[in-house]
């Protein structure tokens, strides 16, 4: 008979990273422009832009509309909107021959709005080069009121450019990351418990959680390689924080040479304690300051945004926080299975003497 | 901590060295063989490449040093001891004699490099401060693992398998503090670089000597 007792934290591990990979993989992007075309202009011009969009329902929505935002008080709106497809869109702007600053060249934002996506933004659509005239009248922009922007219905995760539809990636190559660390955390509390207490079981514990730690440093190494390689456009970068994670994955390497070099259990259970206390101590500087004194293209580094601005939104707490629980409980799990077996081969061990 | 027995195993350390002349010997030829090599293969050292090769050199000579610190020694000796002295007496007299012997082959490594391809350091506090301060931790580290590899009594060829991943996060940062003392590098922030190196050796120390005792047993 299969026991249930003692059961359920695997099923819930199992459960939630099921959540994680499809509520994750399908939930869809928000809508978004990919491209504009043309991205320079004059003042006082008539133009037509040519605006790309991402998940956009330009065709069957009833009414678009769409800005271009100076600043938080001057808008133009677009005179005709031409819709030929879903993704496809051609703005008509009168562009005034006034700008509201004083600069030569000035970056616009476009605002486009439909009752089925919501409303969207591309910051920098377009960099308006003012010409000389003598004219002051900033009658032609308009102010926009907020309330009347649509809301897309349904979840859905921020659209980013660059990020796209890898920012799915959060899920994986960040949650691997924070449940690296409580795995590592309660290694090191096991190892702390053997140099105390010297009962083996806890050398085979912190031993095996390491491991099973260290194969998620390895995960998070080459999700966060791939993300690069779509992102950064090249799979490794001199950015501090890969350093530093190579770094740390050598010093964890180092420990598994560590184990396997030394055959006697009882002095390798002390050693190895002992160098994953001293190791994961090397691993604080290593991380957490290091990065934090050094720009880094990471979030949260030279200028990015952190994780808890804009780009860790609600729709993505909703999976990321079960991601890392089920990730450091799948990782219980594997370890379990083989503190399982270790501790069968010590009994038999212990049954030849 | 006993001052007077961490003294007394300091200076046994440096007369068992000084009579053990060939090793001594040894380590110093290693180190201006290989300036000498590197001075004869690059020609023209330019400051970048003087200070990696300044560091690289410094690690390797240094971890061949130390390995003997503690390898050299039967393992009678060390039961001698046990009855003899506290553990962290004998920890902190090796870590002494060992970061004594450090700074001296730095010293020595260099002396040679100036002499054979100049000294471009510009920022003379800043490089001595940071180069101590490294040299702590990197003689801590060499010797938290010249002990575990010598309790393991394998070889030592582990001491260097486990010693250069530990070592390379203080390494990076002497790399970077030595960058900016040659003038390669402007950071306003290097301050925070010294500080946080003392701070990982400070850390490193006492992890040394918390687990120290337990090896020790072994």
């Amino acid at each position: 008979m299969i026991k249930i007792k003692g059961l359920w934290w695997k099923a819930l591990g199992a459960i939630i990273f099921l959540y994680v990979l499809i509520g994750g993989m399908t939930v869809p992007l928000n809508s978004g422009i990919t491209y504009t075309n043309p991205s320079n202009a004059k003042t006082g011009q008539r133009i037509v832009m040519e605006v790309t969009g991402y998940n956009t329902h330009f065709k069957s929505a009833l009414q678009n509309r769409a800005w271009l935002k100076a600043d938080s008080s001057h808008f133009i709106q677009a005179t005709s909107v031409q819709q030929n497809d879903e993704m496809h869109v051609l703005l008509h702007f009168d562009l005034p021959f006034t700008m509201p600053s004083k600069e030569k060249v000035q970056p616009l934002t476009l605002i486009i709005d439909n009752e089925i996506d919501g409303a969207f933004v591309q910051p920098n659509a377009l960099f308006v080069t003012v010409s000389d005239s003598l004219q002051n009248d900033l009658s032609q922009w308009q102010t926009l009121q907020l309330g009347s922007l649509n809301k897309k219905s349904g979840l859905t995760f921020p659209y980013r450019n660059i990020l796209n539809e890898t920012i799915r990636n959060t899920f994986f190559h960040v949650a691997l990351w924070f449940a690296m660390f409580i795995l590592l955390i309660i290694g090191l509390y096991h190892a702390i418990q053997y140099l105390r207490t010297g009962i083996y079981d806890h050398d085979i514990q912190s031993a095996t959680i390491n491991k099973v730690a260290i194969m998620y440093g390895v995960f998070g190494l080459i999700t966060g390689s791939i993300w690069a390689k779509f992102t950064w456009n090249t799979f490794w970068t001199t950015d501090v924080k890969l350093n530093m994670t190579a770094v740390a994955m050598l010093i964890y390497l180092a420990y598994l040479v560590l184990r396997g070099a030394s055959t006697d259990t009882d002095r390798r259970a002390k050693l190895s304690a002992s160098y994953s206390i001293f190791a994961f101590l090397a691993l604080i500087p290593l991380v957490f300051v290091i990065p934090r004194l050094t720009d880094s293209l990471h979030p949260g580094n030279g200028g990015n945004p952190a994780l808890g601005g804009e780009d860790l939104d609600n729709t993505l707490r909703l999976f990321f926080y079960p991601s890392i629980i089920a990730l450091v409980l799948l990782g219980m799990w594997m370890s379990q299975l083989k503190i399982r077996y270790e501790r069968l081969q010590e009994k038999i061990f212990q049954n030849q003497k | 901590m006993n001052i007077i027995k961490v003294k007394d195993i300091f200076i046994k350390e440096l007369s068992v060295e000084f009579r053990q002349k060939f090793a001594l010997g040894g380590i110093f030829l290693f180190a201006a063989t290989v300036v000498f090599i590197i001075y004869k293969s690059f020609n023209n050292i330019n400051p970048r490449e003087w200070t990696i090769l300044l560091w690289i050199i410094m690690l390797f000579a240094g971890l061949n040093a130390v390995v003997k610190s503690f390898l050299q020694e039967k393992k009678e000796t060390y039961l001698y001891y046990y009855t003899l002295f506290d553990p962290v007496d004998l920890m902190i007299a090796k870590l002494l004699y060992n970061f004594v012997f450090l700074i001296f082959l730095f010293c020595m490594i260099l002396g040679f490099m100036t002499i054979f391809s100049g000294f471009p350091v510009k920022l003379p506090g800043l490089f001595v401060s940071g180069s101590v301060l490294g040299i702590l931790g990197i003689a801590i580290v060499f010797t938290f693992v010249s002990v575990i590899s010598a309790a393991d009594n394998t070889n030592a060829t582990l001491m260097s398998i486990l010693a250069l991943p530990l070592v390379l996060p203080i390494v990076m940062l002497l790399l970077k503090i030595s960058a900016v003392s040659v003038r390669l590098l402007s950071d306003t922030s290097v301050n925070e670089d010294v500080m946080l190196l003392a701070g990982v050796d400070s850390v490193l120390l006492g992890a040394m000597l918390l687990l120290f005792p337990s090896l020790w047993r072994s």
